[in-house]
């Protein structure tokens, strides 16, 4: 469903992304992991053609993100690390108009609506403005927007960020659902994240990143079956620009 | 350019549902509701003073849409000048600081959609405001008889000015993530745009016809001017057409640029 080729991004001087290459297939759920600065949201924006790419180009859903950027874009649902939200407007009326721009035709708008606020768990909050909203509550409207279209694809950039425990509970269920449906209907999902343990519940494949490199690319299962854990992984993976101390720190 | 409705229809929502709005839209009623009440008293006054003077030539010549309609049209625009870049600063920037830039370059909309979507909205806006303006010599047909067709066709001449402004202050939101800056962008550009006739007048006496009057053309004052006085030209409406047209795409490579940037 996603293939990314060669991707790389230059901003001045800096290779936020270098020649980043992996592909997920349908109904797979991929952990997009690297600490702070590593390009996972760079490489999530020029995925969904908010950046463009200086090097290289990806395919979604069989779309080329370059030659054919509106149908690639139709095909995604995309949380960006801040939630794209009008503060001034009410949660239904914002996953309306996220329906509309996002093709959903207009008779099919409102059952849509109320499903996505159905599975976010916003039912109380539907006719609430968003502005007066607690963040937990506006992440789950950010995660709203983003499957409200039923989109083949779902690229989340960090979608548990500011929600208590139950919430990422309930979150982790609700990806397991969207990527358990049928054959037809399962969605192919892309999410970065810094909480490990997290990555491990829902994720069944994970890809590192450190400066912009891929590091690792395997399955959670392949990756602990030796009885490491994946924070030590991510810390040995991480290790370059932290420094030995740190990383020592970090693994006993 | 499917959703250019869906566009505006949600940046008006915004906008009637903010501060800005109410407070343009009562600032609007407010000064032109004075200005013309300024005009009308200015007219009485004329008129009287004439007919003690038996000034009957110029009796004869005095009338409500030259002398007080004209002029109060102008006033108009000047308003707007003012209060336009008030309602368009918003229009960009805020989607910038929200967030929202995200959810709308990677929603399947086009630029035109985006670009044309928030130049209608705010058009509107502004149509609402001439509308309200309209109404204030449309009281004089119970009164005197001024000609319909001048005063529609000032009206119109107005309508376009306003729309103009907005294409300027939706441009100069596009560059900035400051609604102050946003504002002072648009009004700075509104302002050469006005004071162009004068620079050719001043500095450029020597320097070319061409150029001076280049100049002329693109200050909108003269193609105004032509509509306030009853003269619907179709040279002045190509020049509204094409600097409407040229602002909004200026707007729309802006827009790209934060694409391909
Ligand atoms: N607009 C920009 N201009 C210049 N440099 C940028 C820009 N955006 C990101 N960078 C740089 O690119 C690199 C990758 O940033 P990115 O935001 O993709 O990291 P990340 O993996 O998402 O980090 P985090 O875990 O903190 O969210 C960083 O070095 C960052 O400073
Ligand atoms: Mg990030």
């Amino acid at each position: 469903m996603i293939e990314v080729e060669d991707l790389s991004k230059r901003y001045g001087d800096v290779l936020a992304v270098d020649a980043l290459s992996f592909s997920v297939a349908r109904g797979e759920v991929v952990g997009f992991l690297g600490p702070n600065g590593a390009g996972k949201t760079t490489t999530m924006r020029m995925l969904t053609g908010f950046l463009p790419p200086s090097d290289g180009t990806a395919q979604i859903a069989g779309h080329d993100i370059l030659e054919d950027s509106r149908a690639a874009r139709r095909a995604v649902g995309y949380l960006p690390e801040t939630p794209p939200l009008y503060p001034e407007m009410r949660v239904e009326d914002y996953l309306a108009y996220v329906a509309a721009i996002r093709d959903v035709p207009r008779r099919a708008r409102d059952e849509k609506v109320s499903r996505a606020i159905e599975r976010c768990a916003l039912k109380e909050k539907r006719s609430h403005v968003i502005g007066t909203l607690s963040k937990g509550f506006k992440q789950r409207v950010g995660i709203a927007q983003a499957i409200v279209h039923d989109p083949p694809v779902l690229i989340l950039d960090e979608p548990t960020a500011g929600l208590d425990p139950n919430q990422i509970r309930e979150i982790r269920d609700l990806i397991a659902e969207l990527t358990s449906a049928d054959a037809e209907a399962r969605q192919t999902v892309i999410l970065s994240s810094h909480i490990l343990a997290e990555v491990r519940t829902i994720c069944g494949r994970v890809v590192m990143i450190n400066e912009g490199r891929k590091t690792v690319d395997a399955s959670i299962e392949e990756l602990t079956r030796d009885g490491q854990s994946l924070e030590a992984l991510f810390a040995r993976q991480s290790a370059s620009d932290l420094g030995d101390v740190a990383v020592s720190r970090e693994v006993s | 350019m499917r959703h250019v409705p869906t566009v505006a229809l949600r940046e008006l929502r915004s906008l009637f549902v903010s501060p800005v709005a109410y407070g343009v839209l009562s600032l609007f009623a407010v000064l032109s509701g004075l200005f013309f009440s300024l005009y009308v008293a200015a007219f009485n006054a004329w008129m009287v003073q004439l007919q003690q003077f038996q000034a009957f030539d110029q009796l004869q010549e005095l009338n409500l849409n030259d002398h007080l309609i004209g002029a109060f049209f102008d006033n108009v625009g000047m308003v707007l000048m003012f209060l336009v870049p008030g309602i368009t600063m918003s229009l960009y920037v805020a989607e910038k600081n929200n967030g929202t830039e995200e959810l709308l370059l990677t929603s399947p909309l086009t630029s035109w959609d985006i670009v044309l979507g928030k130049f209608a909205a705010a058009a509107l806006f502004v149509t609402l405001l001439v509308a309200m303006a309209g109404a204030l010599p449309g009281l004089l047909f119970f009164y005197g008889e001024p000609e319909v067709g001048k005063t529609l066709s000032g009206l119109l001449g107005t309508l376009l000015l306003g729309w103009t402004y907005v294409a300027v202050g939706a441009f100069a939101s596009s560059l900035t993530r400051s609604q102050v800056v946003s504002f002072l962008i648009c009004f700075v550009l509104l302002l050469v745009l006005m004071l162009l006739p004068a620079v050719a007048d001043l500095g450029l006496a020597g320097a070319g016809d061409g150029l001076s009057a280049v100049f002329r053309w693109l200050s909108a004052g003269g193609h105004v001017q032509g509509l306030i006085q009853g003269l619907v030209d179709t040279a002045d409406l190509v020049y509204f057409a094409v600097m409407i047209g040229s602002f909004l795409l200026l707007t729309r490579l802006t827009v790209d640029s934060v694409r391909w940037r």
